[in-house]
């Protein structure tokens, strides 16, 4: 009679437990079970004509300090990170500072701002690499209307030119993102707030920088942090311009990754390189998680 | 010297006409009370004063000088809202110091001032709390040290204690009129609540529907209201108003309330019903104004009642007994031990030498 007590007593107090399970089975199943796997093939040899499963010690590990292409790649990721991430934030805030006022026709230019971030990246790609075709595009065309003599800029190729093309095009995709995210953060200030501080005599920047600011503040630090870890892994839009050329003038970690485990097979080689990405990224976000939550 | 000058002035929100046109003087130092019910525009009317919201036509004036196009943090207001609107990441030292430091006062003159305005307001030692650890009366200490440390030469008040329980309300009542008294700055209060108007004000200004009703000192709009609104606004409990007639006595004109009941006037209020024989009349009668009679009162204009009592609600200083008076429930404010209970017969005096006399059709005081 105890024991069964006993086991009805574990039933209920487990009960909760027990449903949760399944789920929590399937997440590890996806989620840790690839992860593990990739750290494991990262200690093996395997590539494309040698299927390799031995311990191979940490020689991917080593082989990742002594690659340039890989420092290359990841410089050029953080270059574009740097460039882009500041422009689709101070764009994006700077537009919905414009769109906070009631006006008319609002909501159908919200609507047709955020356009761009519906559209899937790699077709955003094409298409930027059609308006920068330096035949055919619309931009040289436009470009040389402006300046009233044939513009055949080589956009996608030319060295000096594909860091702007690549980042025009993410800017233009992804500021509608940080617009309307802060859209909303500014529509929820408090407006009486703002009011106090233009009584008490504090010009347009003071009461955004004392006022507004500190109130969008948490959403604008997710948004940055989405944005930031979304352009660290920027693939498509790259991939759709320049395919990482010319040379490997603009090839970033993402599009490194793809060809070193994908055209050239290295697969423990790509495992090692995919888990450091992720060790960084992981490092990156929870030091920005604890700032924000320490800011609060 | 007016300090606050405001001719015509009206103002829209979209299809609504918030302000009708106010004229209003507030001379310097003055504690003026707007109120008004929900809507009656007073809010408004302080807001485009402290140039929040434009007006659409009109002027307002401070201290001689049009303002109607200069921003705000150039008219020299201090303003309290109604939610306190405090800065939430600033410590309280920096919510009450940002006005000074925003109009670059320097920085050996802030701190002694700051500390001065926290001292009256007895918050010296929550200078460096948030305002999210601070209690509602506390919080709304901060937003008016905010607004007293700048020495500004008009001070609005926006509802300021509507968020705050009763006890709190009656405490802070009195320290802004104390503050009053001691700052002597001009001071415009919005409120709601009649009681505040009536304890606080230097002079009311009674809004109604965009215009104003009435203006004058608390007691004046109370012994002396212009309209039937303004006698059933101020007051608690409110008047009571009675439909009547005006009767023909031999002794002169008198309030009928049915058929069977009529009040007869004193002589001094006869004469201005003399014109009105026949017609129809708002009889106004304060619940004080309706006392228990005693054996030998025989003074000219009390009319003797004899009232059942039908329901008795004591506060401790005076009981509200109401009774049926012609074809309305009428409440009468008696002493404490005047009456016990509901069913009780008792005789009561009506003064009638203090009832206020309304012409139904304007809803004017005659």
């Amino acid at each position: 009679m105890a024991s069964r007590g006993g086991t009805a007593r574990f039933a209920d107090r487990n009960f909760p437990l027990l449903l949760v399970a399944p789920a929590i089975l399937i997440l590890l199943l996806v989620g840790v079970f690839p992860l593990a796997y990739l750290v494991v093939a990262s200690f093996q040899g395997i590539t494309m004509t040698d299927n390799d499963k031995s311990f191979q010690g940490l020689v991917n590990y080593i082989q990742l300090f002594h690659d340039p292409r890989l420092w290359t790649s990841l410089l050029h990721t953080v270059l574009f990170t740097a460039i882009a991430l500041p422009l689709e934030l101070l764009l994006g805030l700077a537009l919905a500072q414009l769109f906070l006022d009631k006006m008319p026709g609002r909501s159908v230019f919200v609507g047709l701002l955020v356009l761009p971030v519906v559209v899937s990246p790699i077709v955003a790609g094409a298409t930027w690499s059609l308006l920068l075709d330096n035949r055919f595009g619309p931009v040289n065309q436009i470009l040389g209307w402006v300046f009233g003599r044939e513009m055949p800029l080589l956009w996608t190729i030319n060295p000096e030119l594909v860091y702007p093309a690549i980042i025009l095009a993410e800017v233009w995709q992804w500021t509608p993102f940080m617009f309307i995210l802060l859209l909303a953060a500014l529509a929820s200030v408090d407006r009486s707030q703002m009011e106090a501080a233009a009584i008490d005599g504090a010009g347009y920047w003071r009461t955004f920088f004392r006022i507004v600011l500190p109130a969008i503040w948490p959403v604008m630090a997710v948004a940055v942090l989405i944005r930031g870890l979304d352009l660290f892994r920027i693939f498509d839009v790259v991939w759709a311009l320049t395919q990482g050329g010319p040379g490997m003038r603009t090839e970033t970690i993402s599009i490194f990754t793809y060809i070193k485990g994908f055209q050239q097979f290295e697969i423990s080689y790509t495992a090692a390189v995919a888990f450091l990405v992720i060790l960084l990224l992981s490092g990156l976000v929870m030091a920005a998680l604890r700032r924000v939550e320490l800011s609060r | 010297m007016a300090d606050l000058k405001i001719k015509a002035l009206h103002k829209h929100y979209g299809p609504v006409h918030a302000v009708r046109g106010i004229d209003l003087e507030i001379p310097a130092g003055e504690f003026t009370v707007l109120v008004g019910q929900s809507g009656c525009g007073k809010s408004t009317l302080l807001r485009t004063i402290a140039g929040l919201e434009d007006a659409d036509a009109g002027d307002i004036e401070i201290a001689g000088e049009r303002v109607n196009d200069v921003a705000p943090k150039d008219r020299d207001i201090a303003m309290v809202f109604q939610n306190y609107a405090l800065y939430p990441y600033m410590t309280v030292f920096d919510n009450i110091a940002f006005g000074l430091r925003a109009r670059r006062t320097p920085k050996s003159e802030i701190e002694p001032k700051v500390r001065r305005a926290a001292r009256m307001l007895a918050i010296d030692h929550l200078l460096q709390r948030f305002p999210r650890q601070l209690s509602g009366g506390q919080l709304q200490r901060v937003a008016i040290g905010r607004a007293i440390v700048r020495n500004a030469r008009l001070y609005l008040f926006d509802e300021p204690l509507s968020n705050l329980d009763a006890q709190l309300r009656d405490e802070m009542r009195g320290e802004i009129k104390r503050l009053h008294q001691e700052l002597g700055k001009t001071m415009i209060y919005v409120t709601h609540d009649q009681v505040e108007a009536m304890t606080m004000a230097d002079r009311i200004v009674l809004l109604r529907e965009g215009r104003i009703e009435q203006a004058g000192s608390p007691l004046d709009l109370y012994e002396r209201p212009a309209t039937g609104y303004v006698a059933g606004f101020l007051g608690s409990p409110a008047m009571n108003f009675l439909p009547a007639t005006v009767d023909e006595q031999s002794s002169g004109p008198a309030v009928r309330l049915t058929p069977t009941l009529s009040l007869p006037l004193p002589a001094a209020r006869r004469g201005a019903l003399e014109a009105r024989r026949g017609g129809a009349l708002t009889l106004g009668l304060r619940p004080e104004h309706i006392l228990r009679a005693a054996g030998d009162d025989a003074r000219e204009g009390l009319v003797r009642y004899s009232a059942l009592i039908d329901l008795v609600q004591p506060t401790g200083s005076r009981t509200y007994a109401t009774f049926r008076l012609g074809e309305r429930d009428v409440v009468a404010e008696l002493q404490s031990h005047d009456v016990s209970r509901p069913g009780e017969k008792l005789d009561l005096a009506l003064d009638m030498n203090r009832a206020v006399l309304i012409d139904p059709e304007t809803n004017r005081v005659i």
